[in-house]
C-alpha cells in the first residue's frame, strides 16, 4: 500500500510537470508573437537624422530581425530551453540580469500589501461576519467597494498629496533617499528608509486589495457560523470569541488561503501603476518601457517571469488546498 | 462669314474665356497622421486646428491618429503610402551647427533612405546645402544658409509650425540664482548649468529628475536623451557646444584651421582619467580611430570624414579631412567623447568576431576624464556622481544624483517638498508649472524657446503634394497664433524655419515676415490654376489624380 501510494504520487508530480511544461511552452509561444504582431517595429527608436540606412540593416542584424520569424522563433525557443533570455534591444544588457535586477523590488511591495491586505481583511472579514448587520458592516463594506473601485494611480495620488506633499510625513518616490551610500541587499530592504519608502506604495497597493480576501472571509464565515460543529461549540459552552476564532474562522481560511496565494501571482504583474506613480524601480516599469520601445527580449522576459509566478502560485495553490483539506486529495 | 456668324463665334469666345480655368481630377481625401492626445496633446490638438483651416480650401482632410511606433514605421519604410505627418525635432546642443537641419532634412540624397522622408528634391538646394558644409568662413557659410532658409520657406518642404517654450525649475534657496547657465535653445538644464551652480547653503548635491529610465552609460552608445545628460558629464570631448550655441575649446585648449581640410588641436596639459593617471594624445587618437570600425555604429557616421589624425608639436594633433566640412568642429570635435584606451582596446579584441558592438559593453565603473565621476547606478532609481576636484572645469556642487520619476506629478510635488532640487524634466503643461512656482518663492522657473521645432511633414512623391504652389497656400493657410494659444496655452513662438531664432548667428529674419490667412491660401492655389467645382477643390486643368485610396 505504500508503495502505491508513492507511485500515485510519483505520478501526480509527474502530470503536474508535464503540465507546467506546457503552459510555459504555450506562453512563450505566444509571448513571441504577440510582440511581432504588434505594430511598429524596434528600429523605430533610431529615427534620427545621423541614423543611416547603413546603420539599420546593421542593427536589424544585430537584433536578428533579419531573419525569417520561423528561424527567430525556433532559435527562441532553443535559447529558452538553456535558460538564455537574450539581450535587450535597448539596455543591451542580459534580459535575465534586468530583470532579476528589479524583481525584489516588486516582490517586496508586493508581499508587503498582500500580508497588509490579508492580515485586514481576515480579521475584518470575521468581525463583520460575526457582527453581522452591525454599524462595521455598514460602514466597511461599502468602503472596500469603493478603495477596490477607485483606480490605483488615483488612489496613490492622493495618498502621496496627504502623507507626502501635504504633511511631509512620507517620501514620495523611490526605495532610499537620493544618493544615500548603497550597502547590502538585506541592510537595505530592512533600513528604516527602505520602511519608509515603501510605505505608501505597499499601502496603495493593500487599500486595492484589501476588498477580496475581506468579502471573502466574510462569506465564507457567515456559511461557517451556520454549520453543525459551530453551534455544538456554542452549546458546549465555549466563549463566543474562542468559537469565532478557533472554531469557526480556521474552517473559513481555505478559499482566502487560495486567493493568497494567486493573488501574488495576478499583484506581480499588476503593480506597473503603482510603480509608476510612486517612482517604484519595480518590474511594472521596466515591463511597460520594454513594451512601448519594441523591445521584444525584455518584454517576453519579462511576461514569461511573471507567467511562471502565476503557474507556479496556482500549483502552491493547489497543493496547499489538498495540505489544508485532506478530503480534495480524496476525491481527486 | 457673314456678320451673324461674326458675332456668334466672338460671343462663344468670349463666353469661353469667361468660364472658369478648365478643372482637373477632385483632389483625393487627403489623410494626416497624428499621434494619441494622451501621447501628446499639442501635437494632436495642433493638426485638429490646421484640419479645419484647410477644409475652408475645399479639401477633404482625415485625420488618422496612430502611436508613435507605428506612424514611424509607415512614414519611414513605407515612403510612397502616406501624405502628412505631424513630427518634432527635438533640441541638442549639436544642432547649434544649422548643418544637420539643413542639410540632412531636405538633400535629395537622403530622400531614398534618410531623413529627408518628405522626398523633398531641388537641384539649386541641393547646391546650397552642399556648398555650406564646405565652406569653413563663418560669415560666407552663414549667408548660405541665409539663401537655404529663404528657398526653404518658399518651398514649404515641411510645414513648420512653433518652436516650444521649455520649462524647468530649480530651487533658489539651494542653488545660487546667478550661477544658473540658460543656453541658447536648449535651456538651463544643460551642461554648463550642472557644472556651474553655486550651492547656497547646506545641499551641495544636485538632486534632479528625469521621467524616462537610464538605459545605458556607454560614451561609445547613444542610448537616449537622459542617458545623455550622464555621458557629457563623464567624458570630456575636444570642444563643447557652449551657452551660445556655438563650438568652444575644451579639453583642447585650441584649435585652428590650417586649410579647409586640415585643423590643427592642442591638448590642455592638465587632463587626467578618474583614476588619477594623464589622458594621453593616444587615448584622443584612439578615440576617433575606433568608431572608424564596425563596433561603434552610432557614432561612426561622426568620424567618417577623417582621413587621418597625426602628432603635432608636444601637446598637438594634426585632424586631416577628406572633404572640407565647417560642421567638423560642432559634429565631431563637440561629440566624441574621449576615452581610455586602455579599457576600451581590450574590450574591442574581446567583441572580435562577434555579431555583438561596443554599445552592448556596459563598465561597471565609467572610467572617464569629465569634471564628474561615476559613483552609482541603481537600475530605474538613480544615477549618482561626484564632482571631479582635479577637472580644470570642477564643478562647485558635490553630487549630481538624477532620480528616475516617471510621474510628473509627483516630480513637480518633490520639487517643493525638496526631494529634488532642480526640476531636469517637465512634460506636464508649463502654466502649472508656473503657477506652482508663483506660489512657492524658494522656487525660480526659467522658460528658454527651444532649438528643436513642430511640423507637419507633406509626402512629396505624391500629388498634390509635388506642387510648391500647393504646399505653399497649405502653409499659409495656417494660422500659427491660433495654435500657439490653443494648443500650446501660449508657451510657443510660431516657427517659419528650420534654424531657430535663438540661434542669432545662423537664422534669417526675412523668412519670419509670413503672410498667412485662408484669403491669402486661395489666392495662390488660384493663381497656379486650382480651381472649387460644387466647394470640393480640384486639381488644375492638366492634372489627373495620381494617387488611387
Amino acid at each position: 500500500m505504500v508503495l502505491g501510494r508513492h507511485a500515485r504520487g510519483l505520478r501526480l508530480a509527474a502530470g503536474k510537470a508535464g503540465q507546467l511544461l506546457f503552459v510555459a511552452w504555450a506562453i512563450a509561444s505566444l509571448l513571441f508573437l504577440i510582440f511581432r504582431l504588434m505594430p511598429g517595429n524596434p528600429l523605430a527608436a533610431f529615427i534620427d537624422p545621423s541614423f543611416t540606412a547603413e546603420q539599420r540593416v546593421s542593427l536589424s542584424r544585430q537584433f536578428g530581425l533579419d531573419r525569417p520569424l520561423f528561424e527567430q522563433y525556433l532559435l527562441y525557443l532553443w535559447n529558452l530551453a538553456q535558460f538564455e533570455l537574450g539581450q535587450s534591444f535597448f539596455y543591451r544588457q542580459p534580459v535575465a540580469d534586468l530583470v532579476l535586477g528589479v524583481f525584489p523590488n516588486t516582490l517586496l511591495l508586493t508581499l508587503t500589501a498582500l500580508l497588509l491586505a490579508y492580515g485586514v481583511g481576515l480579521a475584518g472579514g470575521a468581525l463583520v461576519a460575526w457582527r453581522r448587520g452591525g454599524w462595521a458592516e455598514k460602514l466597511i463594506l461599502p468602503l472596500v467597494l469603493i478603495l477596490r473601485a477607485a483606480p490605483e494611480f488615483w488612489l496613490g495620488m492622493i495618498l502621496l498629496a496627504i502623507f507626502s506633499f501635504s504633511l511631509g510625513w512620507l517620501p514620495a518616490g523611490g526605495t532610499a533617499v537620493a544618493g544615500a551610500t548603497s550597502v547590502g541587499f538585506f541592510e537595505r530592504v530592512l533600513s528604516i528608509e527602505f520602511l519608509r519608502h515603501l510605505c505608501l506604495p505597499a499601502m496603495t497597493l493593500a487599500l486595492y486589495l484589501v476588498g477580496l480576501p475581506l468579502l471573502l472571509m466574510r462569506s465564507t464565515m457567515l456559511e461557517v457560523l451556520d454549520e453543525d460543529f459551530v453551534t455544538l461549540a456554542r452549546m458546549q459552552g465555549f466563549r463566543e470569541w474562542t468559537v469565532v476564532v478557533h472554531h469557526a474562522a480556521r474552517n473559513a481560511l481555505l478559499p482566502v488561503v487560495t486567493a493568497f496565494a494567486l493573488g501574488i501571482g495576478y499583484s506581480i504583474g499588476g503593480n506597473v501603476v503603482i510603480e509608476t506613480v510612486f517612482s517604484w524601480p519595480g518590474l511594472g516599469r521596466l515591463l511597460v518601457r520594454a513594451v512601448q520601445s519594441h523591445d521584444y527580449p525584455l518584454a517576453q522576459g519579462a511576461f514569461l517571469l511573471i507567467a511562471l509566478v502565476m503557474v507556479t502560485m496556482n500549483l502552491v495553490a493547489d497543493l496547499l488546498y489538498r495540505w489544508l483539506d485532506p478530503r480534495v486529495a480524496h476525491v481527486a | 462669314m457673314s456678320g451673324f456668324w461674326k458675332t456668334m463665334t466672338a460671343a462663344a469666345l468670349l463666353l469661353l474665356s469667361a468660364l472658369p480655368a478648365q478643372a482637373g481630377d477632385k483632389i483625393r481625401e487627403l489623410v494626416i497622421f497624428s499621434r494619441p492626445q494622451a501621447a501628446n496633446p499639442q501635437e494632436f490638438q495642433s493638426i485638429q486646428l490646421i484640419a479645419q483651416e484647410w477644409r475652408k480650401l475645399g479639401l477633404d482632410i482625415k485625420i488618422e491618429v496612430l502611436p508613435w511606433e507605428q506612424m514611424s514605421t509607415v512614414v519611414w519604410d513605407q515612403r510612397n503610402d502616406w501624405d502628412i505627418t505631424g513630427w518634432q525635432m527635438v533640441g541638442r546642443p549639436e544642432r547649434g551647427d544649422p548643418d544637420e537641419l539643413t542639410y540632412n532634412l531636405f538633400h535629395s540624397s537622403t530622400a531614398a533612405e534618410g531623413y529627408n522622408f518628405v522626398g523633398y528634391n531641388n537641384p539649386a538646394y541641393d547646391e546650397i546645402a552642399t556648398a555650406q558644409r564646405a565652406e569653413t568662413d563663418p560669415e560666407k557659410r552663414r549667408q548660405l544658409i541665409f539663401t537655404a532658409q529663404e528657398i526653404i520657406a518658399g518651398d514649404q518642404p515641411i510645414i513648420n509650425l512653433v518652436h516650444q517654450r521649455l520649462a524647468y525649475a530649480f530651487n533658489q534657496t539651494v542653488w545660487d540664482k546667478a550661477s544658473v547657465v540658460d543656453q541658447a535653445g536648449i535651456g538651463i538644464k544643460n551642461f554648463w548649468t550642472f557644472i556651474g551652480l553655486r550651492p547656497l547653503g547646506a545641499q551641495h548635491d544636485i538632486i534632479l529628475n528625469a521621467a524616462d529610465n537610464v538605459t545605458a552609460i556607454n560614451p561609445l552608445y547613444i542610448s537616449g536623451p537622459v542617458d545623455s545628460w550622464i555621458t557629457e558629464l563623464i567624458w570630456d570631448r575636444l570642444l563643447r557646444v557652449g551657452a551660445d550655441g556655438l563650438p568652444h575649446p575644451w579639453a583642447a585648449e585650441s584649435y585652428a584651421w590650417v586649410d579647409p581640410t586640415t585643423i590643427d588641436v592642442v591638448l590642455r596639459p592638465d587632463l587626467k582619467w578618474h583614476d588619477g593617471t594623464p589622458v594621453t594624445r593616444d587615448d584622443v587618437i584612439f578615440s576617433f580611430t575606433a568608431p572608424q570600425g564596425d563596433k561603434v555604429p552610432m557614432y561612426k557616421p561622426f568620424v567618417g570624414n577623417i582621413a587621418g589624425i597625426a602628432p603635432v608639436g608636444d601637446r598637438g594633433l594634426r585632424f586631416t579631412l577628406k572633404k572640407p566640412s565647417a560642421a567638423f568642429l560642432t559634429a565631431t570635435l563637440s561629440k566624441v567623447n574621449i576615452i581610455p584606451e586602455k579599457v576600451w582596446a581590450p574590450e574591442f579584441a574581446k567583441l572580435e568576431g562577434q555579431e555583438k558592438t561596443a554599445e552592448s559593453v556596459q563598465e561597471a565603473m565609467p572610467l572617464g576624464s569629465g569634471p564628474y565621476r561615476f559613483v552609482r547606478w541603481t537600475t530605474n532609481e538613480e544615477v549618482v556622481l561626484e564632482a571631479n576636484p582635479d577637472h580644470f572645469a570642477a564643478p562647485h556642487a558635490a553630487r549630481w544624483i538624477l532620480r528616475s520619476v516617471p510621474n510628473t506629478e509627483a516630480a513637480l510635488g518633490m520639487l517643493k517638498s525638496g526631494e529634488i532640487n532642480f526640476l531636469a524634466d517637465y512634460a506636464g503643461d508649463p502654466r502649472v508649472l508656473q503657477d506652482l512656482v508663483a506660489a512657492n518663492p524658494d522656487l525660480d522657473m526659467v522658460l528658454t524657446t527651444d532649438l528643436g521645432f513642430r511640423f507637419l511633414g507633406l509626402n512629396e512623391r505624391r500629388g498634390p503634394f509635388d506642387d510648391p504652389a500647393f504646399r505653399r497656400a497649405l502653409s499659409t493657410a495656417v494660422d500659427r497664433r491660433l495654435i500657439v494659444g490653443a494648443a500650446f496655452n501660449g508657451f510657443a513662438v510660431p516657427a517659419n524655419s528650420v534654424v531657430s531664432p535663438v540661434l542669432a548667428f545662423w537664422h534669417n529674419p526675412a523668412v519670419d515676415a509670413m503672410e498667412t490667412g485662408t484669403d491669402r491660401a486661395q489666392q495662390i492655389l488660384a493663381a497656379a490654376g486650382y480651381t472649387l467645382v460644387d466647394g470640393k477643390l480640384h486639381y488644375p486643368g492638366d492634372r489627373a489624380e495620381t494617387v488611387k485610396p
